[in-house]
């Protein structure tokens, strides 16, 4: 099954932006994900077409990277970060709220494709240990209880987009730094909410 | 870069080139540093640490891999200090801690680089208590190559050579980390012509080949080097032999030729030599059925036919198989049957089997080239039948010389494979269906930028049996003009150049069928040559065969030529035979025998020689060395004669190049192509090829390339269709090639089925809906 | 003590909007570049940058005007910005992206000039979401206005910027597995030589890669000069920096500060103390740094004083361990990390840093066996030969040997929490 024809318009448009096609090759990643929730082989061969080199190339390149999924994720990745600063700041209490809340052990999507779990190096929260991101957007500060609080909402509210301020209000606690005025833009799928992308929209 | 430096090493001063790498340069000087990744036919990535030497820098000792440092004046090497010991060490643990020890089960032991350097310098135990890496094993990557993950050491030589040598990237590193694995993508196995390369390269029993898995320990091969006839370009091979079989053929570093490397045919085109339908034994046709004859029985036969002729009309029609000394051999012999004993040109009775031959540019205004001259070049310039499908490691030469910054020129549509390495593809719009030049060259100004007062190598030859010579002698006369020119005459297959060298005077089929046709038609001897399933004239080369009185073939295999023939002499292929052959840079190299002559077969020469004495010529050889002293003398522009002990002393293991005048007279044949391309692919339906099982399959897919412009045209929407012409039918898949040009549609012509088809005659093209409606019909 | 704020000064005062072009605008933003356009030459900005005594802020600390003065010469030439920060317990560049990205794109648009070049990218880590999405609006924002694309601010000056996200890989921090990743490759880092990204760099061609800090600065010291620059700090590790404080902290977040006051001055002031507690061990410069214990407090916090004991200011990632830490486990999410981010291509860091992290697996639930300890530095020495620091390597990066700074800390200062946890060593007869 290849690509839609929107999707190959902003593939192309992508692709115009660097001096080699090949640059393009992290953003096609992405714009694969977010459709189809993890890389696929059929989005494999398809990139391998647009930028001209082989398949399992772009393979080699996906399975590089750990933000690129390799198994299909569910429509909230959840990260909990587990380096040194959420490490030392108990983060382990919150990894097994979430685990307990959503049953996942780590990199697992439950059958409704609703929810993966996974935990994660470095998310640059430390000053707002522990943290965790859902579908790359922040929260930091959190407890065990927020935590499974935040799952829940999920649950009940689906958001069609998730945005990192509004979840820090609802959920989060000490911050790395004030982050001052809120943004209302954010995340549609298991990919970084961007704007040239594609991947973001702004809530209203 | 000849700059010379010296450095130090273990306290001795050594000699190096500035630039250098430290490894190489060491090596070159008999040091010897342990290494996996570092392989000097590919970029250094210094990957595995184990070369890490220590060198003295402004900060102190610093450890440095010496595959990624190049030599400099002053410089000061520890290649055995107690860190760098430790170094090693830790690495080979390192490297040892997921290895799963499997050697007395694995193909490599023996001759593993990794066995061999934890031996020299390893740890003497493991400290490794957990558990090691698990994958399914072995997988296979493709139809002749299997994968075995968990032996794998990760030094990415396969991955690189894949990339940077034959620029077919299908295998490579997966994940990353710890979890980094080889692999191929799925449903797009590793189908390579030159996969075998990183089965060789690889320094572990990660990469097998099929056809040598399980056959032998190293210890038990007896090996010889010698020189691969897949097609003219010579690679230098090594043949592994145990138990009187071929097992294995390995490619040997041949700076002048394949730099070690071999295509998979090449490489694996050698189980036929066992193959239980090798002919044995000689065959004489009694009525209609073939009895077994012994060689006395058949030389009588033989004479007899002769003697009973009153001028007799012989003619000989060979193949590219045969060595410079049986080429020799059969220059003498027919020369002897001739009724003139002074031979003159147009009365030469030697046919060459392969339509690509013509009379080429080999006259002393031109200067012929050498593969080093390609690398020396500003550009090349092709225009020839496809270069990766019949001289595949030229194919690799070429890529090696526009990685190193040489602009590459290439005229369609047979060479499609190379438009992603030129500076310049002239397709369509200069090239017409017909292989004719539709504008004058000096109008291009690409081309001028490129050419114009440039060194420049030519790699020419008919693209197809039925291009015009015309067309070639524009473009030479061009390039002759405008540029510093050396020529490569562009002829593909084994021997040929042995053959026209050797061979007084050489005619094609095309002269064959006409001269033939009005003669005696008495005795044709067919040499290792399969004319009625090769050859453009094939139908018609089959009736007159059939007319004749007595054809005798000598051959490996029965073939549809064969089958023609009152009397079959089984002769002795690759490997069972010593001698010489001539490659494409009129360069002499040495085949030599590691196998006995199996069943009743002998050399051709041996036949030949054998004949000429019942006949009561005066033909006195006893041994190949005779033939080869003989004709070794005739060379006369060598510096050292193309002797058997001369290519055998180290200094000219490599071959010796040679001149000799060449004569050709060979016309073109005189009909126009249709829009049907035939081109001979390098994997097909050759006896040799069917009959080794690891690459049969290889070349039984039935397909035909055309642009999307042409399919439209024929209203074709699936991937299947039938080709139809006159009575012939053939199912094909269709491959897309946007690079030929409208209305052209190019088929293989040694797959099953293509061989009946006419390339000058029309054909109809039909969507056949899917394999479904195939089995339905 | 007290933070002197050049970069975080506009978006201190202007939290409502800083990250605006109007406010930037407002507040003196464009001014720098506009001055240098209309009436400076690139040698004269680049001599700034050289006075300004500025040095990386990315980790490795190198003189950035040095850096630029290597630039090979080209027709084709690139700006990258390093905004990968990946380094465990470092968030400074996070706020850099989101609150001030004018300020970035300014420092991004005086560099190109200096540098001649009319392409530049900026590297955002995946994880970004935010900052980079910030970063794309200021960029969109600074094109609306002529500030970016074809003869910006009426001169003959071309420059576009790309923002590229990575995508999960702390080795893409390394500025040539960067440079392999923006080129749509493995992160994998290259070979120096011969890929010095100042003369081999993206697509083979002259490249500058910087921090977002180190550019940020840039305005700052246009708009004032390389000399008021180099007055702050002290020598060797001149102007503000800004350190990310985090951990057992009771104030944690980012702080630009003068280099030169110690430590526990900024712990005690800025961070406002550990929460009640004694320090046990503090990680003075990320991830890969050393660590130091806590009666080292009075270390200066400047490139060389760090270095002096052993470890190194880094990324400018300070985190506190209080005397309740337990740091076999720190040690291993230390080299968990590491293990998990080793790119793969050499053998010592792909094969040891996993063989380290599942020793310390072992030994921290207690299957530990009383040879690990040695068997643990002996696997340290052999990616990280002598275990000093600054490391020698038997890697192609500095990633492996990171991961053996906390181990040898650990061995060196913390060892008896290791060896409670294996067997006692019987004694019979």
């Amino acid at each position: 099954m290849s690509w839609e024809t929107e999707r190959l318009e902003k593939a192309k448009q992508i692709i115009e932006m660097y001096p080699q096609k090949r640059s393009a090759l992290g953003p096609l990643l992405y714009l694969a994900q977010d459709k189809d929730g993890y890389i696929s082989n059929e989005s494999i061969v398809e990139i391998s077409g647009l930028i001209g080199i082989t398949e399992v190339q772009v393979q080699s390149v996906a399975s590089f990277y750990s933000m690129y999924k390799q198994e299909p994720t569910g429509k909230y990745l959840l990260s909990v970060c587990k380096s040194i600063s959420c490490e030392i700041s108990n983060s382990s209490d919150v990894i097994n709220s979430v685990k307990n809340f959503t049953g996942l052990s780590n990199n697992e999507t439950d059958d409704e494709n609703f929810f993966t779990y996974e935990s994660v190096e470095c998310i640059g929260a430390c000053g707002g240990a522990p943290a965790i991101q859902i579908n790359y957007e922040t929260v930091e500060g959190l407890t065990p209880d927020k935590a499974v609080d935040l799952c829940k909402w999920l649950k009940e509210e689906e958001p069609e987009i998730v945005v990192a301020d509004e979840l820090q209000d609802k959920f989060g606690g000490v911050k790395s730094f004030d982050w001052a005025i809120a943004d209302n833009n954010g995340a549609t799928s298991p990919v970084p909410g961007f704007q040239t992308y594609d991947t973001s929209k702004e809530k209203k | 870069m000849n700059e010379k430096v010296t450095f130090t090493v273990d306290g001795k001063q050594l000699e190096g080139k500035q630039g250098q790498l430290l490894i190489e340069a060491c090596e070159d000087s008999g040091i010897h540093i342990p290494r996996f990744c570092w392989h000097k036919r590919l970029d250094p990535v210094g990957m595995c640490r184990m070369c890490l030497v220590e060198i003295d820098t402004p900060r102190g000792k610093a450890l440095v891999p010496s595959c990624t440092t190049q030599v400099s004046e002053e410089l000061i090497v520890e290649t055995e200090s107690d860190t760098v010991k430790k170094a090693q060490e830790g690495v080979l643990e390192f490297l040892l801690i997921n290895h799963p020890l499997d050697c007395p089960i694995c193909d490599k032991a023996g001759e593993c680089p990794l066995q061999d350097q934890t031996m020299a310098y390893g740890p003497g135990e493991s400290r490794f208590i957990e558990e090691k890496r698990h994958f399914e094993k072995p997988i296979p990557v493709s139809d002749i190559v299997l994968l075995d993950r968990e032996r794998c050491i990760l030094c990415a030589r396969c991955t690189r050579f894949s990339d940077e040598i034959s620029g077919d990237p299908l295998i490579e590193f997966i994940q990353r980390g710890n979890k980094t694995q080889v692999n191929t993508f799925p449903d797009e196995p590793f189908k390579s012509y030159f996969s075998g390369n990183t089965v060789q390269i690889c320094p572990v029993g990660a990469l097998t080949a099929t056809s040598y898995r399980f056959k032998a320990r190293p210890w038990d091969l007896k090996k010889v080097s010698s020189t691969c006839n897949c097609c003219s370009l010579g690679c230098s091979v090594e043949l592994n032999v145990s138990q009187n079989k071929m097992l294995r053929i390995l490619g040997e570093d041949n700076e002048f030729t394949n730099q070690g490397w071999l295509s998979d045919k090449g490489r694996y085109n050698f189980e036929y030599l066992h193959s239980e339908n090798r002919l044995l034994n000689i065959h004489s046709r009694e009525n209609e059925d073939y009895q077994t004859i012994n060689i006395s029985d058949a030389i009588e036969k033989i004479k007899n036919k002769i003697k009973d002729l009153d001028n007799p009309d012989i003619k000989f029609i060979i193949g590219a198989n045969s060595t410079n000394e049986e080429y020799f051999a059969i220059n003498k012999f027919a020369n002897s049957l001739n009724r003139n004993e002074f031979l003159s040109k147009d009365k030469s009775n030697v046919y060459f089997a392969d339509d690509h031959i013509y009379n080429g540019y080999f006259s002393e205004e031109y200067t012929s080239a050498t593969f080093e001259d390609l690398d020396n070049s500003d550009a090349i310039v092709v225009w020839a039948e496809d270069i990766k499908d019949n001289l595949p490691v030229l194919f690799l030469r070429i890529k090696k010389a526009v990685k190193n910054g040489v602009k590459l020129v290439v005229f369609g549509h047979t060479n499609t494979a190379l438009e992603s390495l030129a500076d310049l593809y002239l397709g369509a719009e200069i090239v017409s269906n017909n292989f004719e030049l539709k504008t004058s060259l000096s109008n291009i100004q690409e081309l001028k930028d490129i050419i114009d007062s440039k060194k420049v190598t030519t790699i020419i030859g008919k693209s197809t049996p039925l291009q015009k010579k015309d067309s070639l002698d524009t473009l030479i006369n061009h390039l002759q003009k405008v540029s510093d020119l050396k020529v490569f005459n562009c002829f593909s297959k084994a021997n040929t150049f042995g053959a026209i060298q050797h061979i007084d005077q050489i005619k094609g089929l095309n002269e064959f069928c006409t001269e033939y046709e009005n003669s005696n038609k008495n005795i044709v001897f067919t040499i290792g040559a399969n004319p009625v399933n090769s050859s453009f004239f094939g139908s018609k080369i089959k009736n007159l065969l059939e007319d004749t009185d007595y054809v005798i073939s000598l051959d490996i295999f029965k073939n549809e030529t064969t089958e023609l023939a009152d009397l079959i002499l089984p002769t002795t292929a690759f490997g069972e035979k010593e001698g010489t052959i001539t490659n494409m840079e009129m360069r002499v190299m040495k085949q030599n025998k590691i196998l006995p002559d199996p069943g009743s077969t002998l050399s051709e020469w041996e036949y030949l020689i054998m004949i000429a004495q019942s006949l009561g010529k005066d033909i006195n050889y006893d041994s190949v060395n005779d033939l080869n002293s003989e004709l070794a003398s005739q060379f006369t522009m060598t510096e050292a004669l193309p002797t058997f002990d001369n290519l055998n002393k180290p200094s000219n293991l490599f071959g010796i190049l040679n001149q000799k005048e060449i004569n050709l007279n060979i016309r073109d044949i005189d009909q126009d192509s249709s829009s049907l391309l035939m081109v001979k692919r390098l994997y097909g339906d050759s006896s040799t090829q069917i009959n080794s099982p690891s690459i049969s399959m290889l070349g039984s897919e039935r397909f035909i390339e055309l642009s999307e412009f042409t399919l439209d045209k024929y209203g074709i929407k699936s991937n299947v269709a039938t080709l139809t012409q006159g009575s012939s039918s053939i199912f094909v898949n269709i491959k897309l090639n946007n690079l030929l040009p409208d209305n052209l549609v190019l088929a293989p012509i040694n797959r099953r089925g293509f061989e009946k088809l006419d390339s000058t005659k029309d054909f109809d093209l039909k969507e056949t809906k899917n394999m479904k409606d195939l089995s339905v019909n | 003590m007290k933070e002197t704020l050049l970069l975080t000064k506009h978006m201190r005062e202007n939290p409502e909007d800083s990250h605006s072009l109007k406010s930037y605008e407002k507040n003196g933003g464009y001014e720098s570049v506009k001055k240098v356009l209309k009436s400076g030459t690139p040698e004269e900005v680049l001599q700034e940058i050289k006075d300004s005594n500025i040095r990386g802020r990315g980790g490795a600390g190198f003189p950035t005007g040095v850096k630029w003065g290597f630039l090979a010469e080209d027709e084709e030439r690139y700006l990258v910005i390093n905004g990968d920060e990946s380094e465990p317990g470092t968030f400074k560049d996070r706020i850099l992206l989101e609150r001030d990205p004018h300020q970035l794109i300014e420092g991004m648009i005086i560099t190109c000039f200096a540098a001649n070049i009319s392409k530049a990218f900026i590297y955002i880590r995946g994880e970004y979401a935010k900052p980079a999405r910030r970063v794309q609006s200021a960029i969109e924002e600074a094109y609306e206005k002529g500030y970016l694309g074809k003869n910006i601010f009426g001169s003959s000056m071309n420059l576009d910027i790309v923002v590229h996200l990575g995508a999960g890989a702390y080795i893409c921090g390394e500025e040539t597995a960067l440079l392999n990743s923006l080129e749509g490759r493995r992160g994998e880092p290259r070979l120096k030589p011969p890929f010095f990204p100042a003369v081999k760099g993206l697509y083979n061609k002259p490249t500058l890669v910087n921090n977002v800090e180190t550019i940020s600065s840039v305005p700052w010291i246009m708009s004032n000069s390389g000399k008021d620059y180099s007055s702050l700090g002290v020598e060797g590790s001149t102007g503000t920096r800004i350190f990310s404080l985090s951990g057992h902290i009771n104030n944690p977040g980012n702080y630009e500060i003068e280099m030169g006051s110690s430590f526990g001055e900024f712990v005690d002031t800025l961070g406002k103390g550990v929460k009640n507690k004694a320090i046990k061990a503090y990680i003075p410069g990320g991830a890969s740094a050393p660590w130091l214990r806590g009666d080292q407090l009075d270390v200066k916090m400047t490139i060389d004083d760090v270095a002096n004991e052993g470890s190194m200011l880094g990324s400018g990632a300070v985190v506190m361990m209080d005397e309740d830490t337990n740091l076999v486990l720190a040690a291993k999410s230390l080299v968990s990390f590491f293990a998990h981010e080793s790119c793969g291509q050499c053998t010592p860091c792909r094969e040891g840093t996993t063989w380290l992290e599942n020793i310390l697996e072992r030994v921290a639930s207690g299957r530990g066996r009383l040879s690990d300890i040695d068997l643990l530095l002996d696997v340290c020495d052999n990616i990280s030969p002598g275990l000093s620091w600054p490391p020698k390597m038997t890697t192609i990066c500095p990633l492996g040997p990171s991961a053996t700074a906390s181990i040898v800390s650990l061995m060196k200062d913390f060892r008896s929490e290791v060896e409670v946890l294996l067997p006692k060593k019987v004694v019979i007869g």
